[in-house]
């Protein structure tokens, strides 16, 4: 292991202004059960430690899994190579600290960590018996449990000293359904570090239900409709679209939210939210990454924008405080979420003349612009006329831009979900989009 | 050598203690810089060192798979007798012993990265960028990004596998925004290679690639929105190959063939594309973005036929898919690094020519989409259904290539539009991609030449 005081020392001796360490390690377990049996077992034990150092005002960094003290000079030396290649206008910041960390609770949950391995196999061989009991279109069944531990302590030499120990698990399960004219897929994850969550008949029921109706999926007529997003979809847009909420992207000018605040961005309905105390959330944060206090706070408030997400190279130059999003090097939200709303899923889909329910989005990675806000997807789903869902729909594009959605959201689901990729939404209904099929 | 050879030999012996069949030991120890730009100006420098040690054990059809990044003889023992535990004592499988070791000798670099100053990469992205911005008054941002690795693995095997080799990858990536009255636009492009830093400084042209970046985003900002509709798209060569490598590739790939969750499983030897399709995944090809001398099981990487005149051919295998496949492996094992387990994954793939000319091709179509330039897409394995965005692209009027069109994105599947390419041309080329699945993030290359798909349903926000 280095010696973290001797590191500090010499990067003093070499002439670095100031000098900042996060050492992480992590923990992995994972199984997967493919036809009842154990498929893969895998076990890791991982440690990193990042070293920032600031010479001439601008920031190296240097990772490294080696943490042998010989490795120390090329560190340091190669920090201030780096630093001294950069010329951006902005000089970098090490954080002396906030007075107060707001503490989160039930991060790190012993009974998980210390629950016998043989549970959580029978878990997934319950899945594994339930998904081939449910129906006999069921062809395949692939589930897996995935636990971290992860434990990180954040210095400086200006006197910062943070940690903060977490672990969660998630269960996949994945089932391709076949009535032998068509084949369908079904899938979903469940994030939680308690155990006791894991509900085994609702996750069975959903996946294959899903996969299931969509048997015989077609595609429909080109023109708008009126569309409900599931929780999924809409999280996956949110998901594409999140940087638009980066105070770096506004101020590069590279965001479509750039001089928007305390003005309406979305229909008043829509309520956005970084909530970095979620329960049961691994992404939860009393710190981030740059040793900032985070914070609970509306980045859309019926349907305004009241704050951008910054770290402290973003807040000096709009001259605000850091929001506590600087993590990994960049800025992001530690748990985005879009509030409830009011009306419940049957009323949105009675209240639906002609329209589709949207369960799945594709390829939010390319057919999304961030700059833009202009997105073209793959979706699947259902078609709902009169009030009733009529029929499973697949291959099909909608197309929109991310602001004019907002401003058309007419309904908000009342129950909201927390999705594999830590976005938490609820269903909404858009007023109209634009869909191409056949 | 990144690990003593009787510690290996004595992890190995570890791994098959009780009752395993194959243990594999994957050292790897990989240096990076990662240099990022806006506006000229050098954001970020930073470097990573990896190194750490996965090792794979395995009984008929179940793996274990276990990393750590200790190097401490003790830790990795453990790992290997913990790993082990998961069979139960019955026979124990005596290993072959490991052969001389083999060194990987394709694929070198002259200039290797760690002998290239971060003085001189940022001069390379300087000039990109100034290529890039000075193109047009519309060009409001032009981001570079430089990626460079050397990555150095050594893989052992209990049947006698010893090799290693050091692989060398960069890559910059530049990325302009044009902006008009609210409107933004992007255009991108990202060359790289499997050699040494020779091929940004002397072999390409670099202030070339930048304008181009540039010129297709400009384009697009005056393109209007792309129409919708069933029609027949063209599709150019080059980065258009990444068609092929979602569409079909992954489901040629044993991690989904081997479990019958291909559309492609069971169908060896039929015919599943049109007559003058033939497709090929070689991961062979000198200094390649996605070569290597070995797979990262330690076998020799294969030239693989996949489909040749419309006929499957071979499926991409790796070992233990190989064995619940009851065939042989192809070669075509990869991974992120030691952190994951391989599997079968694509290397450099591509569309090989066809007889056609891309004049004849366009002339063919009365009307339909010119993709020029894709972007990125995805595929669902299990029954191949695709997207994909269209960069640039332009409508196809009455035989001719017609006005820029914007927000195109192509959705279909990959089994029937196999069969739905109707013309190929003889302009093959390649372009670099990453290509994201269980064994994490590699480089791959796609590649295809100009081909026509009769019909693909196009997304977009316009009218006819």
């Amino acid at each position: 292991m280095m010696d973290i005081d001797k590191l500090f020392k010499q990067a003093k001796a070499k002439g670095i202004e100031d000098i900042q360490i996060s050492l992480s390690n992590s923990t992995n377990l994972s199984i997967t059960i493919y036809e009842g049996d154990v498929d893969k077992y895998e076990i890791a034990d991982n440690s990193k430690l990042i070293v920032k150092g600031i010479f001439n005002k601008k920031m190296g960094v240097y990772s490294t899994e080696v943490m042998e003290n010989d490795l120390i000079d090329e560190i340091l030396d190669t920090i201030i190579e780096s630093a001294k290649v950069i010329d951006s206008e902005d000089d970098a910041i090490i954080y002396e600290g906030d007075k107060e960390y707001t503490k989160v609770e039930g991060l790190f949950n012993e009974d998980l960590a210390k629950l016998d391995v043989s549970k959580k196999i029978d878990l997934l061989k319950t899945l594994d018996t339930k998904f081939h009991k449910y129906d006999e279109r069921i062809k395949h069944v692939e589930t897996s449990y995935t636990e971290i531990t992860n434990s990180f302590i954040l210095r400086n030499s200006k006197g910062l000293n943070l940690e903060n120990k977490a672990n969660s698990s998630y269960v996949v399960g994945e089932v391709i359904v076949s009535d032998g004219l068509d084949q369908r897929t079904g899938f979903d994850a469940k994030i939680t570090n308690d155990f006791n969550d894991y509900n085994v008949d609702e996750f069975v029921k959903e996946i294959s239900d899903d996969a299931l109706n969509s048997l015989g999926a077609d595609s429909v007529v080109s023109k708008n409709y009126e569309i409900l997003f599931s929780s999924l979809s809409l999280a996956t847009l949110f998901s594409a679209f999140q940087n638009v909420f980066s105070a770096n992207a506004v101020q590069k000018g590279l965001s479509l939210l750039k001089d928007k605040l305390e003005q309406s961005v979305g229909s008043d309905l829509v309520n956005v939210i970084d909530d970095p105390f979620m329960k049961k959330s691994a992404s939860s944060r009393s710190f981030d990454d740059e040793g900032v206090a985070t914070k609970r706070k509306y980045l859309i408030e019926k349907g305004v924008l009241k704050t951008y997400l910054h770290n402290l190279v973003t807040a000096k130059k709009d001259g605000v405080n850091s929001t506590g999003n600087g993590f990994g090097g960049g800025i992001s939200a530690v748990n985005l979420k879009v509030e409830a709303g009011e009306t419940s899923f049957e009323d949105m889909v009675k209240s639906i003349k002609d329209g589709l329910y949207i369960t799945n989005v594709q390829g939010a990675h390319a057919g999304a612009n961030p700059v833009s806000g202009d997105f073209s997807l793959q979706a699947a789903g259902y078609h709902i006329v009169d009030g009733k869902i009529v029929s499973p729909v697949a291959l099909i594009t909608v197309a929109g831009n991310f602001l004019t959605m907002l401003k058309d959201v007419v309904m908000v689901g009342n129950k909201t979900k927390m999705t594999y990729f830590g976005i938490t939404c609820p269903p909404v209904k858009i007023n109209s989009m634009i869909v191409s099929g056949k | 050598m990144l690990l003593e050879k009787k510690l290996i030999e004595d992890l190995l012996d570890a791994g098959l203690s009780r009752g395993a069949d194959f243990a594999e030991i994957f050292v790897e120890e990989t240096d990076s810089t990662m240099l990022q730009s806006l506006s000229g100006r050098l954001e970020k420098a930073n470097s990573s060192k990896i190194r750490g040690v996965g090792i794979r054990l395995a009984k008929k059809l179940q793996t274990v798979y276990g990393y750590t990044n200790s190097q401490n003889p003790e830790d990795l023992l453990k790992l290997a007798k913990d790993l082990s535990k998961s069979f139960e004592t019955d026979t124990i499988i005596k290993r072959t012993p490991l052969m001389e070791l083999e060194v990987g000798k394709r694929h070198k670099a002259k200039i290797k990265p760690k002998d290239v100053s971060l003085t001189e990469k940022v001069a390379l992205m300087k000039k990109a960028y100034k290529a890039a911005s000075e193109y047009d008054e519309a060009i409001k941002q032009v981001s570079v990004y430089l990626i460079d690795s050397t990555q150095t693995v050594l893989i052992a095997n209990s049947e006698g596998r010893f090799v290693t080799e050091t692989r060398y990858r960069e890559r910059i990536s530049i990325s302009s925004v044009a902006a008009k009255e609210g409107v933004m636009q992007t255009g991108s492009v990202g060359p790289g290679s499997g050699k040494g830093y020779e091929y940004l400084f002397d072999e390409i042209d670099i202030e070339e690639y930048a304008r181009e970046a540039s010129k297709v985003a400009v384009t697009m900002l005056n393109a209007d929105e792309c129409p919708s509709g069933v029609m027949p798209v063209v599709i150019h060569n080059g980065f258009g190959g990444v068609i092929f490598h979602e569409a079909c590739g992954h489901s040629l790939e044993a991690t989904s063939v081997a479990k019958n969750a291909s559309v492609f499983s069971g169908k060896m030897g039929q015919k599943i594309a049109s007559d003058i399709v033939t497709a090929i995944d070689d991961g062979t090809l000198e200094n390649r973005w996605g070569s290597a001398n070995y797979d990262d099981e330690g076998y020799p990487q294969q030239r693989r036929v996949l489909i040749e005149n419309g006929i499957l051919k071979s499926y991409m295998i790796d070992k233990l898919n190989g064995r619940r496949m009851k065939t042989e492996a192809t070669g075509s094992s990869r991974r992120q690094n030691y952190k994951f387990a391989p599997t079968s994954r694509m290397s450099n793939t591509f569309i090989d020519n066809g007889k056609s000319k891309f004049e004849e091709i366009i002339a063919a179509t009365k009307f339909g989409l010119f993709a020029k330039k894709l972007g990125g897409g995805s595929v669902n394995p299990g029954n191949g259904d695709f997207n994909f965005s269209v960069m640039e692209g332009y409508m196809i009027r009455n035989g001719k290539i017609a006005e820029p069109v914007r927000g195109a994105s192509l959705v279909g599947n990959g089994g029937k539009i196999l069969t739905k390419i109707d013309m190929i041309a003889d302009n093959l080329d390649s372009a670099r991609g990453m290509c994201g699945s269980i064994s994490g993030s590699i480089p791959a290359d796609v590649g295809q030449p100009t081909i026509r798909v009769t019909e693909i349903t196009v997304g977009g926000k316009g009218g006819n």
